[in-house]
């Protein structure tokens, strides 16, 4: 085979493979940010990203969506030697396992300006990114189904809502949040010494849940009226029920509850630091912190972002409410998840 | 010229099976670090804890006898309909192996999403015990007995499938023999037809086997989180979790089930001929 040939054969097999690097060789300033795929996605993409993309049309931004963190944390360990992705988005705890395994570049106040805009909270030691979102833990009900709307977790005790509980168990974060506050509302005490408590009233509420997995999620579930109560996120909660026409409730319930804390790092060896420090330092300044808080009622992290009171009360962001949560070390919870992981398995989801 | 041939299915296998096969037995010597990280230096120690600990012993076995209730009911349901397609006119039997085939051109979620609707609290078999006066009809859905029923219709086809491909020593001429000698049909049924369709037999329940042990949507969308596999622990531990060491350990166990039963496989086959 003379070489022209042996070219022309191998080049539809060689393309397809090196495509990617082509196209970003192509456009000499692409960066890839790896966030939320869903109705994440779906508010995030054109409230911040798109804002971004017109605030720097000499940039390009492809929006990489991924199921979770781990997933994310997957596909950087993947990319260490060459990596595609300048930006993540992932929750605090594997963000921390991403620093410790130095996947992320280190963004200490102080090195970008916006920094001081954000809230002391928003720099967790041990962690590269600052907090980027602040979400919180809500009890989720069917309002056809659950009347008055509930004010309590208690209401999952409720013996009379007797297979019409949908609960994300551990390891999911949702299952060993649940965890957490069951410990705190049935007088658990300090969650790093034991979570027993929790543990041992969670089993008892076992023989009363619809299911440990609900697919794809609780708010579908009690959506379609499978489930009447659940537990979940806030800003994905408050977001559905919006568009629920009455079907799913958003409460904060009055023993408080616990904030999640979502990142975003840079990976260390972008090929386009400054223009992915460029997106982080938008995606934290006052017109993104507020386009999507409004949007999908996140907590902000930027202090000075003027959050309408409607979107505001949404949100655990309230004096009010901020007095009752429970402060989460969810670095040292992501230690203990294992232990809380095996109790769940050994207490709780052997019962029937 | 014969081994030259083997080339490109040996190099495939190499790239995208025994390649990534070996990482993954190399990453189970790793220790899980606390929070997700990975160790860097060779241990016994995931395998350890992994084989003292009781919960996975059970998961184990839950996963092996679960799959054989399946294979089993599979086979139940898949026999006789694999017969009656067998002694088929030939114009007929191509028309019900299509049948046979058909639900596998609609995705197991889908499937198993229509159980789902058939067999959950609201669902037609519910509604309809409820309707015979059963007050507190029992849970259909999110535990077992979901699983195994959607997991046996998932895998019916691919058993009828084997089954037939095994019966080609079933020749009706032996039954008319042994009818014509004075045995009844059930005789003839565990004399003459049972003992022929042996290789199909062995054939279908080792394919339905290694799918049920598998399988993870049906167990993921049915079990509602009460029953513990060895697929859902893998994705549990690799996505969830991020324990990628113990995912790992859990990926080569799932192998080595399939090796014992490729080995008894063999040996039954070979008992049999």
């Amino acid at each position: 085979m003379t070489p022209t040939r042996r070219r022309l054969l191998a080049a539809p097999l060689v393309l397809p493979l090196a495509a990617p690097f082509i196209r970003r060789a192509a456009a000499a300033r692409t960066i890839t940010v790896a966030a939320y795929s869903g109705i994440f996605q779906e508010n995030y993409e054109p409230a911040v990203v798109d804002a971004f993309r017109r605030a720097h049309p000499d940039l390009e931004v492809t929006y990489y969506p991924i199921a979770n963190s781990a997933q994310a944390l997957g596909l950087v360990r993947a990319q260490k030697a060459a990596p595609q992705i300048d930006v993540v988005i992932m929750d605090v705890s594997v963000a921390k396992t991403g620093t410790d395994e130095d996947l992320f570049e280190p963004l200490p106040k102080g090195s970008l300006p916006v920094l001081d805009e954000l809230t002391p909270k928003a720099f967790i030691p041990g962690v590269a990114g600052p907090a980027v979102l602040f979400d919180n833990y809500v009890l989720l009900y069917s309002p056809p189904q659950v009347k008055p709307a509930p004010t309590s977790w208690k209401v999952l005790w409720d013996a009379s809502y007797d297979g019409k509980i949908a609960v994300q168990a551990a390891p999911d974060i949702v299952g060993i949040a649940l965890t957490l506050i069951a410990n705190k509302v049935f007088g658990g005490g300090d969650y790093h010494q034991s979570v027993a408590a929790g543990i041992d009233a969670i089993a008892k509420m076992a023989p009363h849940v619809l299911t440990w997995d609900p697919k794809p999620d609780s708010y579908t579930f009690l959506i379609e009226g499978t489930a009447a109560l659940g537990v979940g996120w806030n800003a994905r909660g408050q977001t559905y029920a919006r568009q629920s026409q009455g079907k799913l409730g958003v409460a904060i319930p009055e023993e408080g509850s616990l904030f999640q804390i979502n990142t975003i790092n840079l990976v260390k060896g972008s090929r386009e630091p400054d223009a992915a420090k460029a997106f982080i330092s938008y995606a934290l300044g006052t017109a993104a912190q507020k386009a999507f808080t409004e949007r999908m009622f996140y907590g902000p992290v930027n202090t000075k972002a003027e959050i309408s009171a409607e979107a505001l009360a949404r949100t655990a962001a309230t004096p009010e409410r901020l007095a009752k949560m429970l402060d989460v070390d969810w670095i040292a919870v992501a230690k203990m998840r294992d232990s809380i992981t095996d109790q769940w398995r050994r207490k709780i989801l052997r019962v029937r | 010229m014969a081994l030259l041939l083997l080339i490109p299915a040996v190099a495939v296998n190499l790239l995208v099976f025994l390649w990534p096969m070996l990482n993954l037995a190399a990453l189970s010597f790793r220790d899980a670090l606390p929070g997700g990280g990975i160790g860097q230096v060779l241990s016994l120690g995931t395998w350890k804890d992994l084989l003292t600990d009781g919960y996975y012993w059970s998961l184990l076995l839950n996963s092996v006898v679960v799959s054989l209730i399946i294979t089993f009911a599979a086979l139940l349901c898949g026999y006789p309909i694999a017969l009656f397609v067998h002694r088929a006119s030939p114009r007929w039997r191509n028309l019900l192996m299509v049948a046979c085939i058909a639900p596998l051109l609609v995705s197991a979620v889908v499937r198993t999403y229509g159980w789902l609707v058939l067999l959950g609290d609201r669902g037609l078999l519910p509604s309809l015990l409820r309707g015979l006066g059963w007050a507190r009809p029992p849970r259909l859905v999110f535990n077992e007995v979901g699983v195994v029923v959607a997991l046996t219709e998932i895998l019916m086809p691919y058993m009828i499938l084997s089954l037939l491909a095994g019966f080609g020593r079933l020749n009706p001429v032996l039954e008319e023999a042994a009818s014509s000698l004075g045995a009844r049909p059930f005789t003839v049924f565990r004399r003459i037809v049972l003992p022929l369709t042996v290789p199909g037999i062995l054939l279908g329940c080792l394919l339905a086997f290694v799918l049920a042990v598998s399988s993870f949507i049906t167990p993921s969308l049915l079990g509602g989180g009460r029953v513990p596999l060895l697929a859902t622990e893998i994705y549990d531990q690799a996505i969830v979790s991020l324990n990628w060491p113990v995912a790992a350990a859990l990926s080569v166990i799932v192998l080595a089930v399939f090796g014992v039963a490729l080995t008894l496989y063999g040996r039954l086959s070979r008992a049999e001929a």
